[in-house]
């Protein structure tokens, strides 16, 4: 039987592992360093069929696999030929998770059942091999058929002990064994010519000029050389203790070998200690000279202890180093997932990024060309593929912008007023039945955390919007307040069982009428009413975030289709087009109003982005009330504007910076949002200025930009109101 | 990853917010399946608009969910590959927690049998996550 050695086929007996192959061949699996051949070490991996970081002395040997070793002093792409899709990932739980198969695994496991338990016993020989112990506790297991995450009750971690490597100039020639790697080698009738066996005694290793690599000789600390062909170091052990280290505070039971008490190898004086990261000795010494005098730091500084076999090799040599540098044994670093190198795909499989929602009206944007991207956890249009031609039909003609995504809650009780009432700095019972308010919500340091609209539906019942990306917060929010203080109100988010339709521009009450709402009863701005709109029922919103006449259409998600079909058709004379965010996003700017969480920071006050008229401290009570009135008298340097420059519009996000005064030319803010105006022909924009005094005049992407009032567009309303 | 064949479906009904003691005595149709997602809100499939004793009550239609028929067996192969959490020890219960990274409900039947809820929103993420058809159509 053959495999592909680089490039080269090698012949392998029955039973070889990839690593046992190359050595029958003469072949070295690594470019050097000793080899454990019991998968301790990093020093034999390979690629191996397109995965790279394999141990090739844990792989078996089959026919025609294609192994490449990995290039000298460079890393290969961590990559596998795989994916997380294509990993099957179990979720098990179990009773008692033994790991290890070896003497000490096998009492436990006797001891366990015993005890009346149900035993999984993991072990990478039997084909389940652990990787990562979690707590919980919980480990992750890689099997020949995917990954496994198990979560057990209890955890039993009989991993043995693993041999020493010996750390001394020289220690990375080919040619080096542990003693257990050389009865392996022996066992499968391979001959490795004159071998030397030493322990901790070794001063060094050195090359034959005519072997360059290999080791050739080996010089004791008592100065007695000895030629060879290998060399075995029998120096002792130390417990295989890694996957304990992951979970230093979590209940496992460490058995057997894994959990004996062990001497240290004595300190170090020169050669690699670290095969993995090639750290040397002499890395150590620079590191600890500059003042890294902790073994965790001597860790991260040198890297020593961060690679492949996660300081099973190094681990007791840094220990003893710095043990005899600081006159105590330290304690052997955190182990970190994952104890052996598995793929991207296998880390990545059984995880999930964030869900992405979709608006019922979702195939609709499709079917139109939008361009869609993600914000504020759903996928929303951007575009329709011209935002100019859109913008000036919200402007002159009509439009429609799907606002599913805002946050709509419905609350109801005895005590809602009392309760909007505390968490509002708004005023709530003054709201007559049919008519809405802008509000905005605080947190208790007076931090503007969102904002929406509240409606009155009846004396006892509201209902509430919150913006796309705060509403699910809203709604912890909301209820977490309505429990602390023990009030009678039910709650009910219905953000996803609802769509919402908003209809703008000077047509927009038009094209309603079409569609069936007499001019009677049609709402005026911020009153709102149930409608049948295109036969359809829908709570009608009369508002404006576009500054453009506006009505937002609630209504049940299963006739957002039909509703937007009806919408598109009827507005088709109109002149109608739909609208994506960033069409959005330019028509609110001109109207200065703020996006929570683009336009506001975690300490946005209400004063600082001007909406000082949106808090009633007259008010007794409501959320954030207290930090408002004791930061009232205090001077703030921070402060939102709105600025004009010609175009084009700078990047959001670019610094701004005084051109006179005291803190000319330095940085004091940063353009929050940006947009060419299609109807003013130049940009604005708005952005922080937060060092006192402020300037009217400042330099933006090394332009000229003045202060301007806000909103920049129709400062009157009237437009709103048509 | 091995695929959950099943199809998901739009479901219809009501939502239902009331005092929990209201929610505990209203007499459900016998057409209306209702899921208790807590004590003051039940998610009720099918059947007429329930009435009730609290005059508050916030009771709406609901179409917000989607549903998916599990077998026994369906609902095992969910568990072991998507669900990282148990399920409850006695039957029937209302499992409620994250299955494939998406928030989703679990109705659990006496039978072993199950019904699988996912707010339509975020259902086509689940169907391609576990290998399941996504719901179709949309309007009434």
């Amino acid at each position: 039987m053959r495999l592909v050695y680089d490039g080269q086929p090698i012949e392998f007996e029955g039973g070889d592992t990839v690593a046992l192959a190359a050595i029958r061949n003469g072949q070295h699996p690594a470019r050097g360093g000793t080899l454990c051949l019991a998968g301790d070490c990093g020093n034999c991996v390979a690629t191996i069929d397109g995965t790279s970081w394999v141990r090739t002395c844990q792989t078996l040997a089959l026919p025609g696999v294609i192994v490449a070793r990995h290039p000298d002093g460079v890393n290969p792409t961590m990559l596998g030929p795989d994916t997380a899709a294509d990993i099957d990932v179990r979720h098990l739980s179990v009773d008692v998770a033994v790991v290890g198969a070896g003497a000490s695994g096998v009492a436990a496991a006797a001891e366990q059942r015993t005890a009346g338990h149900d035993v999984t016993v993991y072990d990478a020989g039997q084909g389940s091999e652990v990787v990562g112990t979690f707590a919980g506790p919980s480990l992750i297991v890689r099997t020949a058929t995917g990954i496994d995450h198990v979560h057990a009750h209890s955890v039993v971690l009989a991993t043995g002990a693993a041999e020493l490597h010996p750390v001394c100039p020289g220690n990375m020639l080919r040619g080096i064994y542990t003693q257990g790697a050389a009865d392996a080698i022996a066992a499968a009738g391979i001959d490795l010519g004159t071998t030397v066996t030493v322990s901790t005694d070794v001063a060094r290793f050195e090359a034959a000029e005519d072997r360059p690599g290999a080791v050739a000789v080996v010089v004791l600390r008592d100065g007695t050389r000895h030629e060879c062909d290998a060399v075995i170091v029998a120096a002792g052990s130390a417990p295989r203790d890694l996957l304990a280290r992951m979970v230093p505070n979590v209940r496992v039971t460490i058995v057997g070998p894994a959990a004996a008490a062990h001497d240290l190898p004595p300190a170090p004086t020169g050669g690699v200690i670290c095969p993995c990261s090639k750290t040397t000795v002499e890395d150590l010494q620079g590191v600890w000279d500059k003042g890294f005098n902790e073994l965790e730091l001597v860790k991260r500084a040198s890297l020593c202890g961060t690679g492949t076999c996660q300081g099973s090799v190094c681990g007791p040599h840094l220990q003893a180093w710095v043990g005899e540098r600081k006159g105590e044994r330290p304690l052997p670093f955190t182990g970190r997932p994952a104890a052996r190198q598995i793929t991207l795909g296998e880390a990545a499989a059984g995880y999930h990024i964030d869900t992405f929602r979709r608006t019922p009206l979702h195939d609709e944007h499709i079917a139109l060309g939008a361009r869609l991207d993600k914000f504020g956890g759903w996928s929303r249009p951007w575009n329709y593929g011209d935002p100019v031609a859109e913008y000036w039909a919200v402007r002159e003609g009509v439009s429609i912008g799907d606002v599913s995504t805002l946050g709509k809650m419905m609350v109801s009780g005895p005590d809602v007023v009392e309760a909007l009432e505390r968490i509002y700095p708004n005023h709530v019972h003054d709201i007559k039945v049919g008519r809405s308010r802008y509000v905005i919500n605080l947190s208790e340091r007076g931090h503007v955390l969102d904002d929406g609209m509240i409606c009155r539906e009846d004396e006892t019942r509201f209902l509430l919007t919150f913006t796309s990306g705060g509403a699910s917060v809203a709604e912890m929010w909301v209820r977490d307040w309505i429990e602390t203080w023990g009030l009678k109100v039910h709650v009910l988010d219905r953000t996803v069982s609802h769509g919402a339709i908003n209809v703008t521009g000077p047509l927009a009450g038009q094209l309603l009428q079409r569609l069936g709402v007499d001019a009677a009863s049609m709402p005026k701005f911020l009153q709102h009413r149930h409608l049948d709109v295109a036969g359809i029922p829908c709570h009608v919103m009369r508002l404006s975030f576009t500054g453009e006449s506006s009505f937002e259409l609630h209504h049940q998600i299963h006739h957002s289709r039909e509703l937007w079909q009806a919408l598109l058709h009827e507005g088709r004379s109109l002149g109608i087009k739909p609208h994506g965010l960033q069409t959005l996003f330019g028509l609110r700017l001109e109207k200065g109003h703020v996006i929570v969480g683009q336009d506001t920071e975690l300490d946005s006050t209400p004063r600082r982005i001007n909406m000082d008229w949106a808090v009633k401290l007259d008010k007794p009570r409501f959320v954030g009330r207290d930090a408002l009135i004791r930061t009232a008298p205090l001077p703030d340097e921070r402060r939102l504007f709105g600025f004009t420059m010609d175009g084009p519009a700078p990047l959001e996000g670019s610094v701004i910076r005084p051109t006179t005064g005291p803190a000319a030319g330095e940085v004091v803010g940063h353009v929050t949002s940006s947009w060419d105006s299609p109807l003013f022909g130049h940009a604005v924009l708005l952005g922080w200025q937060k060092r006192l005094p402020h300037s009217d005049v400042v330099e933006i992407d090394g332009r000229e930009a003045r202060v301007s009032a806000v909103p920049f567009y129709d400062r009157e309303g009237a437009r709103a109101r048509m | 990853m091995l695929a959950c064949e099943v199809t998901f479906e739009r479901l219809a009904g009501w939502r239902v917010i009331a005092e929990p003691s209201a929610l505990d005595t209203v007499a459900w149709a016998p057409d209306a399946t209702p899921v208790r997602i807590s004590p003051d809100d039940a998610f009720v499939i099918g059947g007429p608009a329930p009435g009730l004793s609290d005059p508050h009550a916030i009771v709406t239609p609901e179409h917000g969910f989607v549903g998916a028929a599990l077998t026994a067996t369906e609902l095992d192969h969910l568990a072991t590959h998507h669900i990282e959490w148990s399920l409850p020890a006695t039957w029937p219960a209302l499992a409620q927690g994250q299955i494939a990274g998406v928030p989703a409900k679990l109705v659990l039947h006496a039978d072993g049998s199950a019904q699988l809820l996912v707010a339509t929103a975020a259902h086509h993420e689940m169907a391609d996550r576990i290998g399941a058809t996504p719901a179709t159509g949309g309007t009434r």
